[in-house]
């Protein structure tokens, strides 16, 4: 305790220092925040998209009622298909139209029939999914079958790059925000060098000399973490509206880091200032 | 019954079975045998100095600037190290202390610079209080101890100000009051006065006075004559060009403006006297 009593003192007795520091850490942590806030969404992006595989049967022209039925129940019994639902023209003009007027005129007849199949998780491999193809193109009243199979592909790519850019960021802005603490710390240690230097002539071992210090450097990566979040927090929920907007068409809403991961933050921000401190202390007190 | 000494371990340090060497207690405080420090090949700063001081002496070490007046401190408190030779500090060769036993061996030691060095953010009390803190003393303890060194050196009822607002001899008071608080076995003084006025120079003489007359070996670096002038008793240890020459029975014993006494002068005294850069 007392060490951090210690600590809170060299604060209070060098404020601006310590505020312009916060600030370059929160900084610093707001671009990792930032980063994490990105690869949670892509990562939560990228299970829903990766989620239960679809297929679309079209059905061939003039399939009966018995015919449709006795097809969705011969596919939903298959074991690589999760669920089966049959989807009328008439669906389909509604689904495709949306709210477009002249679209949504036109003819029930010119959109096809379908039957959209939901894969079982163990049936997601692109093998399966083609013999699964291959088998529901045979049958009689089926005109051809949709996979998605290069869509879901490329897109999938695009959300594993994105994911590893984020995390390479990330790295990038750990070291930076390390190199911030440490070179704040440093900072301290000079505006602070007659202090050390009568600890030391007054016989204070070592450690006594540089446990504040580490305290600090605790303290700055965890209060700039803390700020870092509250910043980050701000700004995602100011953002959050036009980002609604796109939820629609990328099938998920943004959402904020959990709990865990912003406990895990702020600790994590303290280690990292610990560090950075430590780095310093090794590198610039010789006690 | 006295209490006990901050930094006792320091005797202890260097004993296999882990007991404090009472026979230290009969031995010279301090003793420097053929102590050689050389910064500079061509121009040793010390050139085997021998010198032994007693329990409870005061000691005026003089000579020009840059003679290693303060080398010479230095070395007792292990701020340097030395290149040849031994110091014994109660007994203990502290030029083979390893670096975890330094802060034991300051423990013992207080010293007062020419600069203060207190900390002008911190209070009275905080300055004085670092010196029983690094040594994990109990808050109570250490409030009466700095209490009782504030009074000593006329500081009572000060520890609240803050080190930045005292006037140059207050600051000074701190320091000697830091330097004693934790009833060190000897204090060393380098320049103590050099950044005070004639008056205020004499006061903080005066203050090194009572903390001998209490029993502590004082080592006092200055080369300001009105001080040994001051107090010509003591033993002078001169130190020029690497060398030291000794007038054990002080400046009062010898020549120049203390021609009375001349014939009380020994040998070493007069040479001493001739060579002191007064």
């Amino acid at each position: 305790m007392k060490v951090v009593s210690r600590a809170l003192r060299g604060v209070r007795e060098h404020v601006r220092t310590q505020v312009v520091s916060v600030a370059t850490v929160a900084l610093a942590l707001f671009c990792l925040a930032a980063s994490a806030l990105v690869a949670q969404n892509i990562g939560e992006l990228s299970r829903r998209w990766g989620g239960p595989v679809r297929m679309t049967v079209y059905l061939a022209d003039g399939a009966n009622a018995e015919q449709v039925d006795a097809l969705r129940a011969a596919l939903g019994s298959l074991p690589e298909v999760q669920n089966a639902r049959y989807v009328s023209p008439t669906e389909s003009r509604a689904l495709v139209a949306g709210d477009d007027r002249v679209m949504a005129s036109a003819s029930a007849e010119l959109f096809p029939a379908t039957v959209e199949l939901a894969l079982a998780p163990g049936a997601a491999d692109s093998a399966r999914i083609e013999s699964l193809a291959t088998r529901v193109r045979r049958l009689p009243t089926v005109s051809d079958v949709e996979t998605y199979q290069g869509i879901t592909g490329q897109l999938q790519s695009v959300l594993s790059s994105g994911r590893n850019a984020a995390l390479i960021f990330g790295v990038i802005v750990l070291l930076c925000a390390i190199a911030v603490v440490s070179n704040t710390v440093r900072l301290s240690l000079h505006a602070r060098m007659r202090e050390v230097e009568v600890l030391r002539l007054v016989g204070a071992s070592p450690r006594y000399v540089r446990s504040p210090f580490l305290a600090e450097g605790a303290l700055l990566g965890g209060g700039g973490a803390v700020l870092a979040v509250a910043l980050l927090a701000v700004v995602f929920f100011m953002v959050r509206g036009r980002l609604d907007m796109m939820s629609g068409s990328i099938g998920m809403r943004p959402v904020f880091l959990s709990l865990p991961l912003l406990a895990a933050f702020v600790l994590g921000g303290a280690g990292l200032g610990a560090t950075g401190s430590a780095l310093a202390v090794r590198r610039w007190l010789k006690v | 019954m006295g209490r006990p000494r901050i930094g006792a371990q320091f005797g202890r340090q260097f004993r296999p079975d882990g007991h404090f060497d009472r026979s230290a207690a009969h031995k010279p405080i301090l003793v420097l045998d053929g102590v050689v420090k050389v910064f500079r090949a061509d121009a040793p700063v010390l050139r085997r100095v021998d010198l032994t001081i007693e329990r409870g002496e005061f000691v005026f070490v003089t000579g020009p600037s840059g003679a290693g007046k303060s080398t010479l401190l230095k070395l007792v408190y292990r701020a340097e190290t030395v290149d040849e030779g031994r110091i014994l500090f109660c007994g203990r060769d502290i030029a083979r202390l390893t670096d975890e036993s330094v802060p034991f061996l300051r423990r013992n030691i207080g010293v007062v610079f020419q600069d203060f060095k207190l900390i002008p953010y911190w209070s009275v009390f905080e300055n004085v209080a670092v010196a029983l803190e690094v040594a994990g003393m109990p808050s109570r303890i250490i409030r009466s101890r700095v209490a009782m060194a504030l009074e000593r050196v006329g500081l009572a009822g000060r520890g609240e100000d803050l080190a930045s607002v005292l006037s140059g001899g207050e600051q000074q008071r701190v320091a000697v009051a830091r330097a004693i608080v934790n009833e060190p076995a000897i204090v060393l003084a380098d320049e103590p006065t050099g950044n005070l006025d004639p008056v205020l120079a004499l006061d903080v003489l005066g203050l090194f006075e009572e903390i001998h007359e209490a029993g502590t070996t004082v080592m006092f670096a200055t080369h300001d004559r009105t001080l040994l002038e001051q107090s010509p008793q003591h033993r002078l240890i001169v130190i020029d060009d690497g060398r030291t020459i000794e007038a054990r029975q002080g400046l009062r014993a010898v020549g120049g403006a203390f021609a009375a006494q001349r014939e009380h002068a020994d040998a070493d005294d007069a040479t001493a006297t001739a060579r002191l850069p007064l």
